[in-house]
Parts: C-alpha cells; sequence; structure tokens
C-alpha cells in the first residue's frame, strides 16, 4: 500500500511540473494556433540560466530563479518578434515548420555550451533529509517544487479571470477580428503569449532542475511530453493542461511503477503517454476538456 | 495554333490531355534523356573514391525518402515529424528477416529486391496506421500523432531485444548476376541500384501526380471542402497519403540498411525526422524536382559543417564535439531562412533560372 502512496505521490509531482510546462504550450495555442514544438527546449533554456546564474554568478537561487524567468520572458518574446511575426497570416503549416526550425536551432545553440552534453545537479538549499510520513516520503525539493508550481498556475487563472492584459488574450482567442475591433493589438498579445509561456517554461525548467538534476536530453523530453499532455487536456484548455499533466505525471508512474521488469517490459513510463495521445486522437480528439468545435474532415 | 515540340515560349495547351504530359516539350525529353545517360554513364570515365560514393549513395537515398515526405507534406499539406521513424521501419523489415533467417539466408542475399519491396510495403503499413486519425482530424492533430509515432518506434526498438535493443543488427551483402558484390564494388554497385530505384519511383510519383489519384491529393490539400464536394473522401485521402509516403520511406529504409550493411536506432532519430523535412522545405515542398535539390542542397551542407567544425575543433579547444552542435544549428538556419525568405524553395530558382533562359532575351 505504502508502495502505491509512493507511486500516487510521485506522480503527482511529476505531473505538476508537467501541468506547469503544459500551460505555456496552451497560452501560445490558445492566443495564436501555433503548435510550438520549440517548447522542450525552451523549458531546458530557462533551467540552464537559472543554473548558471546559482552557480556560475553565485545568485542566491531564490532570487536567479525569478531573473530566469524574466530573461525567458524576454527571450520568448524576441523569438515571437524575430520569427513568428513575420510569418502571420501565412499558411498555419509553415508557421508549425518555423518552429520545428527553432526547435533544432536551439538545439545546437545548447549543444555549443557545456550544458548540451554533460550532467549538471544544483547545490542542495533545502534539508536533504525527505519528509517520511506512513512509510511514504517526499523529498523537500518535491514539496517545494508542487508549492511553487501550484502557485504559478493560480497566479496564471487570476492573471485570465482578472487582469485586463488576460481578459484582452483571451478576447484574442475568441476572435480576432473582434477584439482587434475593440483596441486591443493582436500581434502584442501574440508577443505576450509568448513571453508567458516562456516564463513558465523557465519555471517549469528550474524546478526539474532542481528535482532531477540537470541533464539536457530529460528536459529536452519534458518539451515532448507536453503533447500527450495537451492532447489528453483539450488543446485550449488551461484547467485541461493542469489536469492532464497530473493524470500523465500518474499514468507515468503507475506504468513504471507496475509494469516495468514484468513481462520483459522496461522504461514503458517514457512510452506510454505517446500510446495514449494516438488512442486519444482516435477515439476523443478534443481531449477532456478541449471546445468540441474540431474541424473534421 | 500548332505547338512548337522543341521550344514552347508558353502554354499553348488546347486539351486536358496536353496538360497532363510527363514532358511538355521534346527538349524536355531529350535533357531528361542526356541526364539519365550522364548519371549512368559518368562512372565509367572517373574514378572516385568510396568515400566520395558513400556521399553520393546517401544523397540518394534521402532523394527517395524525401520524395515520400514530399507526397504527404508537399502535395497533400500534412506535416510529418516522424519520417525518419517511417524509414526506419523499412530498414528494420529487412533487419528483422535478417535476425529471424538467419544473416545469409538467400532471401537477404539473392532476393534483395523482393526485400526492398516488402520494407516499402511494410512501411506503408505503418503509414496507413499512423495516419489512421486523418479520418477525423485535422493536420495540427496529424503532426502531433506522427512525432508521437517517432517517439514510440526510438522507444520499441532501444527497448526490445528483437532489435538488438537499437545496437548495430549486421545486414548480409547482395548477390547480383555476377556473383556476390566485393567490398571494393559495394558503393559502385548500390549507387546503380539506387539509380534504377530513384528512376522508377520518380516516373511512378509523376504519373500518379498526373493521374486522378495523384491530384486528389492536392485537391484535398488546397480545400478539404471543396474536395468533398467533388466526391472525394478527405480522410482516406489522407490515409492515402501517408500510405504512399511510407512505401516510398520504406524503400528508402532498406535501401539504407542494405547500403550501409547494418541498421542501428541511431539513424532514424527525431533529429533525422528533423533532416528530411528541412531537405523538403529547403528543395521545395510541393514539386517533384525539389527533392532533388533538397537532399543535395542539405547533405552537401553537412559535409560542410562537418569540415568547419573540424577546422574549428583543429584551432579551439571544445568540451563537445563541434559538429553535433553546429548541425541542428545550421539545419535549424536553414529552415526558418527558407521559410521566411524563399518558402518555394530551391526549385523556385530553378524555375525562375528556366524562364529566364526560355524568355531571353525579352524578360518581365
Amino acid at each position: 500500500m505504502a508502495y502505491l502512496f509512493q507511486l500516487i505521490i510521485s506522480g503527482v509531482v511529476v505531473g505538476s511540473i508537467y501541468a506547469l510546462s503544459a500551460l505555456g504550450f496552451v497560452l501560445i495555442y490558445k492566443s495564436s494556433r501555433v503548435l510550438n514544438i520549440a517548447h522542450g527546449q525552451i523549458i531546458a533554456t530557462g533551467a540552464f540560466i537559472t543554473y548558471a546564474l546559482t552557480v556560475w554568478a553565485g545568485i542566491p537561487i531564490y532570487i536567479s530563479f525569478p531573473i530566469s524567468m524574466v530573461l525567458t520572458f524576454f527571450l520568448a518574446m524576441s523569438v515571437e518578434r524575430i520569427f513568428l511575426r513575420r510569418l502571420i497570416g501565412e499558411p498555419i503549416i509553415s508557421v508549425i515548420m518555423v518552429t520545428i526550425g527553432l526547435m533544432s536551432i536551439l538545439d545546437g545553440l545548447i549543444y555549443l555550451t557545456p550544458f548540451g552534453t554533460e550532467n549538471f545537479s544544483f547545490p542542495p538549499f533545502l534539508p536533504t533529509t525527505p519528509i517520511a510520513f506512513a512509510g511514504v516520503s517526499i523529498s523537500w525539493t518535491q514539496m517545494v517544487g508542487v508549492i511553487v508550481t501550484f502557485t504559478m498556475i493560480g497566479a496564471f487563472s487570476w492573471f485570465f479571470k482578472k487582469s485586463t492584459l488576460g481578459i484582452s488574450m483571451r478576447a484574442v482567442s475568441d476572435d480576432q477580428l473582434a477584439s482587434m475591433s475593440i483596441g486591443i493589438s493582436v500581434p502584442k498579445v501574440f508577443g505576450l503569449a509568448w513571453a508567458m509561456a516562456g516564463l513558465s517554461a523557465a519555471a517549469a525548467g528550474g524546478i526539474i532542475g532542481n528535482i532531477t538534476g540537470l541533464n539536457f536530453d530529460t528536459l529536452h523530453a519534458f518539451g515532448i511530453v507536453v503533447f500527450p499532455v495537451v492532447i489528453l487536456g483539450g488543446l485550449d484548455s488551461i484547467l485541461g493542461a493542469v489536469v492532464a499533466g497530473i493524470i500523465m505525471g500518474l499514468i507515468q508512474q503507475f506504468a513504471s511503477g507496475y509494469l516495468d521488469g514484468n513481462w520483459g517490459l522496461n522504461g514503458t513510463g517514457e512510452v506510454m503517454p505517446y500510446i495514449i495521445l494516438l488512442i486519444i486522437l482516435l477515439f476523443k480528439p478534443h481531449g477532456l476538456f478541449g471546445i468540441h468545435e474540431i474541424e473534421r474532415v | 495554333m500548332s505547338a512548337n515540340r522543341w521550344l514552347a515560349t508558353g502554354n499553348y495547351f488546347t486539351s486536358y490531355r496536353e496538360e497532363q504530359r510527363i514532358f511538355f516539350t521534346s527538349l524536355d525529353r531529350t535533357a531528361m534523356g542526356l541526364l539519365l545517360a550522364v548519371l549512368f554513364a559518368w562512372p565509367f570515365f572517373l574514378e572516385l573514391d568510396n568515400k566520395y560514393m558513400l556521399v553520393i549513395d546517401n544523397i540518394l537515398v534521402a532523394v527517395i525518402a524525401v520524395m515520400g515526405l514530399n507526397l504527404v507534406t508537399g502535395f497533400a499539406g500534412l506535416i510529418s515529424i516522424g519520417h525518419a521513424a517511417f524509414v526506419g521501419i523499412g530498414a528494420y523489415t529487412v533487419a528483422s528477416f535478417s535476425r529471424m533467417l538467419g544473416e545469409n539466408h538467400l532471401l537477404l542475399s539473392h532476393g534483395w529486391p523482393v526485400m526492398i519491396i516488402l520494407a516499402g510495403c511494410m512501411g506503408a503499413v505503418f503509414g496507413a496506421l499512423v495516419g489512421l486519425p486523418a479520418l477525423r482530424l485535422k493536420h495540427l492533430y496529424l503532426a502531433i500523432a506522427t512525432l508521437s509515432f517517432q517517439m514510440i518506434f526510438q522507444w520499441t526498438i532501444n527497448f526490445m531485444n528483437f532489435f538488438n535493443q537499437g545496437q548495430t543488427i549486421s545486414v548480409t551483402r547482395v548477390t547480383w548476376v555476377t556473383g556476390q558484390v566485393s567490398r571494393s564494388q559495394h558503393y559502385m554497385f548500390w549507387y546503380y541500384a539506387l539509380l534504377v530505384v530513384i528512376v522508377l519511383c520518380g516516373f511512378g510519383v509523376r504519373n500518379l501526380l498526373r493521374t486522378r489519384y495523384g491530384r486528389c491529393l492536392v485537391a484535398v490539400r488546397d480545400n478539404d471542402r471543396a474536395a468533398d464536394a467533388m466526391g472525394m473522401h478527405p480522410g482516406f485521402t489522407k490515409v492515402y497519403a501517408f500510405a504512399l509516403a511510407g512505401f516510398l520511406a520504406g524503400v528508402a529504409g532498406a535501401l539504407h540498411a542494405y547500403l550501409y550493411r547494418g541498421v542501428g536506432v541511431e539513424s532514424f532519430t527525431l533529429h533525422h525526422s528533423i533532416s528530411y523535412l528541412a531537405m523538403a522545405i529547403v528543395g521545395g515542398l510541393g514539386t517533384l524536382h525539389g527533392s532533388f535539390w533538397g537532399p543535395l542542397a542539405i547533405k552537401l551542407l553537412d559535409l560542410q559543417v562537418e569540415q568547419l567544425s573540424e577546422w574549428v575543433g583543429a584551432h579551439v579547444t571544445a568540451a563537445t564535439n563541434l559538429a553535433t552542435a553546429l548541425r541542428p544549428l545550421s539545419f535549424g538556419l536553414v529552415i526558418v531562412l527558407f521559410l521566411m525568405f524563399e518558402p518555394r524553395g530551391i526549385a523556385n530558382w530553378w524555375r525562375i533560372a528556366r524562364s529566364y533562359v526560355k524568355l531571353w532575351p525579352f524578360r518581365y
């Protein structure tokens, strides 16, 4: 029984990070209908900036973490400004392919730094003895990671519900023409969506870096697992991203906890999300919370 | 108006039949014949090192794969981020026969044309399976489906003992009418084999694109509602496009397996999918000759990148292999720059050059 609870806890930890990563992805999709294939690379960049500031520049992590979020905010905004702004109005297929190109460029840039091949880990800044309760243990970093994640998600939902900017972003995602007519600058909203996505990606990257250590392949994989998460939750639903993120984390942990080692299976946690993705695409393509107006062919 | 059979300054088609010809003028046909003759004959006059032969063979394999990708992405308008996995399906078809029947089985060494076709069919089956969501969904979701297929493929190969967990599975040398192809003739032999396959595939695709089965791909890409109203089934058309792409990719994969005499998962990763996409974009999406320009340009770029990184590596001591960094960087830049400034690819330069020569000394 303790094993089950342990799996649930680690599933929720991983899942909440998925939720945070998927949040940025959904933001971009919701406002501009662009699938950002390069999201994993932005997550990785955020994590590496946090590490560089914390360890190489010696800034305490509770200052360097927000700084890296701000830096990634501007990085993502400039990516939108330089590469995607001039493609507004082009067919969506070429915009997606530009993000594939971006993914490749960021990959190359990361491989130029030591982060591309070597592994790093953050110096511990929290107590290293895990919190143990009834045979179930959770480490302090995981605990703080989950708390930060849920705070961020809460802040984002407040932003979309209450603030003028957030409401204008929702307006643009609903109807671009109508929102232009009431004076919302649509390109600015696109830029802001990218920037916010960068911000949440940097937060997710920093948390992953603290929990699992910095490894480019792992961080990159987080960017790709985002796809199953957003498809499960519905591509344009922020609530869906959060719920599906946690479900996906649980599924992964259960798969690797119960399937690995039996029947000659191994590493099922890595592949399970994609199998689920294909099944969902076949049977319930709008996901759990997505809007049903999928364009049928 | 009787059309000039040799030089046409414009389109003077009076019937749909004329518009659908493979060669519009006799000059086209002669030029194609000459080009093929040169391609088949040059090895008799020019001795090339095996190293360069391998590069040429590599380009030719990529041409076949990109022809498939161009069908699905260029003509049918569906992004495929998993094309390397389809190529891998072809290669692993050969490899699994090699595992099951023993490496030197007659089917593998003598019956290699059968194996290549079989690998193509295998690719087509998997292509159709991955394309199945197309029955309900539009291209955004399909791109994700292909991506997840790529991940599932990599996982399956990496974790299954049957596939040697992604390590190299060796493939035998083939036998031709003159006996077993020797080590020194290996690349030359496959150059000719690849050339024949490319000519077959090229004419096959060109022919396909002028029949209704090919034209329905373009119709569905341009406007699927109109296509639906004209009696095509957009969903099935898309599944069919994926199957076609899978077939060509499978053929390319089998040829890759035979050419390298081994199959390992590291040749079919997500990075390779992206470089296939780069080739298709650089060559020109939605044009057949773009599938020839793209691999040529990207593979040559790849060579330059390798030389550059060697040169830099000799002067600067870097912690990592520079080529691993510069390759994705240059591919990504090429994709983005082409999409931003020349979305129609190198094929468009070719079109401009042609029309310049055709209309010379006039211009517009």
